[in-house]
């Protein structure tokens, strides 16, 4: 039933694979279970699906193994969780004077003869899965509801469930008789006390103890029952409201006017308080007119890290004889780490990740992740269980940040020169993220590199969308003359008014920057909200009709858990809407206004983890040279910090 | 006389500490410190540079060489998701060894793993598959850049042999196109790495460091280390069964150790 089992290293060498009769090689899948999954830091479930098949896998952190087990989607295998505990012990068992030889030469020069271990294992496994035999179905009798009545299944309005069990349960030890005696009773519903006292009364024939703590009980209620009925009655005796009467509800404007109509305009009517010239002014020494810098104190940092090894300490000596031998054996010889010893690192980390604004799901599954890639994993010596999760944790953020693909604008528009056809870039986002801004900064890039740039404003919606991208053209032409580059206009905006079809003025402006050679358009769209569905039907059109050759989404540093969504919902409108085999999807981010959060730059690691696409630039601020590139170790720096 | 002058100098010494335990104790701290340096510089003399790391893009084919060298054997293989290092002994000779290091090629990974070993690179192999080749220049040729512009690959030079992989196959392309073909690509990507916008620490993308010379086009030859091309293919021209195509790559592993 199965199609393949493989057993192969981290180090990518297959130490032993079985094909099953169906069986397509197992390479590709396998390949794509690596690539999608582990690599990028999903790991927190450990099935995955490619085409027709589904992938289960478990690690093994000690000896740097993987177990893969393929079969068919539509089949619901209930042993295969089982069968890749059981032949992952066995193999590890098995083999374990090949694993502990140092490097690789263990891997590469032992057999691993496993095929009949692991045919007994599935036919084990198999067999468990068959055995059980089918349950037989309750009578009627045996089940618990012939043993309820039916007053107490009838739910009365405040009816205490404490009571129900105990008819319940008295009821139950004598079916029979209690039936009679309750039917009659059913009738007297209404008030609860009454009835419940009625029942217990008829019970006269058990269990005095039972009677008298029933009375305690029911006493307790009464009190209770009292107290809420006590506000009642005092509520009854007002007969009609009255209507609530303000102090000053009756008179004028003028009476509430408490402003002295005299002082206002008037200079010397303000009584003339102590003026302190020099406490108003503070530095005296400071020069009239100058702004001047922040001053950073560098005790901050002193401070932080004391802060930092205080809450270390108490938990070091929380121990206890027990805890000081743990720590011992943990610090000296191997020790395989454990869920448990894991978990409130963990917990730390994921509680500090949020802080640092990542999206709070996210976060969950990185930890996820991460466990599960040091589960079992034999730590050195001198090394605690919290240096060894951030060091995963941190390896695994710098993982996330690097760009899958190739992120190289330049060299693609020189590209695209060579091809006599303009590259095209579109900007989509939600509203006030920084669209315009952005892309007039980038357009600033391009013409310092020497490309001229055509602006497509189909931002037909807001007001003054189209004035800013003027303002900002006229600008970009004051510092870049034609005159300093041989004659041509840098920059030159295509606009068509308000109102118009934002696709159609796409795609006249990239005709017209074909015809007049302009290196890159740069299409302005309007920002939308990812719920509205006709705009982001509009939008999807705009980008399948047109083709660009980068989508970038432009999403502020700000945004905390919304960047999920956003992300989640424009990529499934993409996708959605458009014709083609391969949808076009976002192909890269721009984060905005960077320069207004500190250190809480998680939104780069949700925006990336969501996407798995770069971060293609970073806005630090509002003029032209306030653009970077992402450098994912100081940011995965500034992520870690305390 | 000598003696006779350490003789008080002693006594008040032994007065002041109190007692020959505090004498002991700072004997011991001194021994301590002593064996603490000779650990230090033994360490230093280990750590010289022994490593051959395979570098390369996924599917270049880096850990079946990796199993063709040290074993002779063929092996199926999968993505790496870490690296993996062996001895390999260069042919009978025993004295002379070097570790040959597999790291893995996903864009992911590949410039953490970088980090971690281009201190201890005595010579580089930078695997490519040339079937791919003509799909795939330009980020051959951003990876080799990245590669070639770190500080510490400048400082070391380290010897750089790229190895035309998959030469079984008859798309291959020849080692002469591609060696072309790279110097054109790392001669764009200089000017375009350099104008990227700077990073968000300060630091340069590019590197402060420039690639080959200014003003003329890119050569391999202007490098500060030696490069070679040499044309192998891992799987070999007999299939699975038959022996690897490496005789270039292991005529330069004994030229470099």
């Amino acid at each position: 039933m199965l199609d393949f089992f493989t057993i192969f290293s981290k180090g990518g060498l297959v130490l032993w694979c079985f094909q099953g009769v169906r069986g397509p090689a197992a390479t590709a899948p396998v390949n794509a279970l690596i690539r999608s999954v582990l690599l990028q830091e999903r790991g927190g479930n450990n099935s995955f699906t490619h085409e027709a098949l589904t992938l289960k896998y478990k690690l093994d952190n000690q000896f740097e193994l993987v177990f893969v087990v393929g079969f068919q989607k539509i089949l619901t295998l209930t042993y295969v969780d089982k069968l890749i505990d059981d032949v992952h012990k066995e193999f590890r068992d098995k083999y374990r004077n090949e694993f502990q030889q140092k490097g690789a030469l263990g891997l590469l020069n032992g057999t691993f003869d496993f095929k009949d271990d692991f045919m007994r294992l599935l036919r084990d496994a198999e067999e468990s899965s068959k055995v059980r035999a089918p349950t037989v179905m309750k009578t009627f009798e045996q089940s618990l509801k012939s043993q309820k009545t039916v007053k107490c299944m009838i739910e009365t309005r405040g009816e205490k469930p404490k009571e129900k069990v105990k008819n319940k349960k008295n009821k139950g030890s004598k079916k029979d008789g209690t039936e009679a005696v309750a039917a009659p009773s059913k009738a007297s519903a209404g008030d609860k006390q009454l009835s419940a006292a009625g029942d217990n009364k008829e019970e006269l024939t058990k269990d005095e103890i039972l009677q008298k703590n029933r009375e305690e009980f029911f006493r307790r209620h009464m009190k209770a029952g009292e107290k809420s009925r006590s506000p009642k009655p005092d509520a009854q005796k007002e007969k009609g409201k009255k209507p609530r009467v303000w102090d000053l509800g009756n008179s004028n404007a003028k009476v509430l006017d408490y402003s002295n109509s005299a002082t206002n305009g008037s200079a010397e009517a303000c009584p003339v308080e102590e003026f302190d010239p020099d406490m108003a002014l503070g530095d005296k020494n400071r020069e009239p007119g100058r702004l001047y810098d922040l001053e950073y104190e560098s005790d901050d940092e002193a401070e932080e890290e004391k802060v930092v090894q205080n809450p270390s300490k108490p938990s070091v000596k929380k121990g206890g004889l027990g805890g000081m031998f743990g720590m011992l054996k943990g610090l000296v010889g191997s020790k395989s780490l454990t869920r448990e010893d894991m978990d409130p690192v963990l917990e730390k980390m994921k509680d500090h990740l949020i802080a640092k604004n990542v999206a709070a799901e996210i976060a969950v599954q990185l930890c996820e992740s991460v466990a599960k890639k040091l589960e079992g994993k034999v730590m050195g010596t001198f090394t605690t269980v919290t240096s060894t999760v951030k060091q995963a944790l941190q390896e695994a953020l710098v993982q996330i940040l690097q760009p899958q693909r190739r992120v190289d604008v330049l060299r693609d528009v020189m590209d695209a020169q060579r091809h006599r056809r303009p590259y095209v870039i579109t900007f989509c986002g939600v509203n006030g993220v920084g669209k315009s801004t952005n892309l007039a900064k980038i357009s600033f890039w391009l013409i310092e590199n020497g490309f001229s740039v055509l602006i497509a404003a189909c931002d037909t919606f807001r007001a003054g969308a189209v004035e800013q991208l003027r303002t900002h053209t006229r600008r970009l032409n004051a510092l870049h003359p034609p005159e300093s580059h041989g004659g041509r206009t840098m920059v030159q905006l295509y606009e068509k008014g308000y109102g118009k079809d934002a696709a159609g003025i796409a795609m006249e402006a990239i005709s017209y920057a074909r015809n007049q050679g302009f290196d890159v358009v740069l299409v302005d769209t309007a920002g939308r909200m990812q719920d509205n569905a006709p705009l982001m039907t509009a939008l999807a059109k705009l980008i399948a009709v047109n083709a660009p050759d980068l989508v970038l989404f432009v999403g502020e540093a700000l945004v905390g858990n919304e960047a999920v969504d956003q992300l989640v919902k424009f990529n499934k409108a993409l996708a959605d809407h458009s014709m083609a085999q391969t949808p076009r999807l976002i192909d890269g981010i721009v984060l905005t206004k960077f320069d207004t959060i500190d250190d809480k730059v998680g939104a780069a690691i949700s925006m990336t983890y969501i996407t798995s696409k770069p971060i293609v630039f970073v806005g630090t601020g509002q003029t032209y040279c306030d653009l970077r590139s992402l450098n994912a170790k100081a940011v995965v720096a500034a992520l870690m910090k305390a | 006389a000598m003696a006779g002058g350490l003789e008080p100098h002693l006594a008040a010494l032994r007065r002041e500490l109190g007692g020959p335990a505090v004498l002991s104790v700072l004997v011991a701290l001194i021994a301590v410190a002593i064996t603490f340096l000779i650990w230090r510089f033994v360490q230093g003399r280990k750590s010289s540079r022994k490593a051959v790391l395979l570098l390369g893009l996924c599917d270049a084919g880096k850990t079946l060489l990796f199993a063709r060298l040290l074993s002779g054997r063929y092996r199926d293989t999968q993505t790496s998701i870490t690296d993996s290092s062996a001895v390999y002994r260069l042919s009978q000779d025993k004295s002379t060894n070097v570790t040959l290091i597999d790291l893995p090629g996903h864009e992911s990974l590949r410039l953490q793993f970088l980090e971690r070993f281009k201190a201890a690179a005595r010579a580089i192999v930078f695997v490519v598959d040339s079937v791919a080749f003509q799909r795939e220049v330009k980020d051959v040729a951003e990876f080799l850049y990245q590669v070639l512009v770190d500080s510490t690959v400048l400082r070391n030079a380290p010897a750089l042999l790229i190895a035309c992989n998959k030469q079984d196959v008859t798309m291959a392309k020849s080692a002469k196109l591609i060696q072309q073909q790279l110097e054109k690509e790392l001669n764009t990507l200089r000017v375009t790495r350099s104008a990227a916008p700077t990073s968000l620490d300060g630091s340069a993308t590019g590197g402060p460091a420039q690639l080959g010379k200014k003003g003329k086009d890119f050569d391999f030859s202007q490098l500060p280390m030696k490069v070679e091309f040499v044309e192998c293919s891992a799987r070999g021209s007999k299939g699975e069964e038959g022996e690897a195509d490496l005789e270039g790559l292991k005529k330069w592993l004994v030229k470099v150790a």
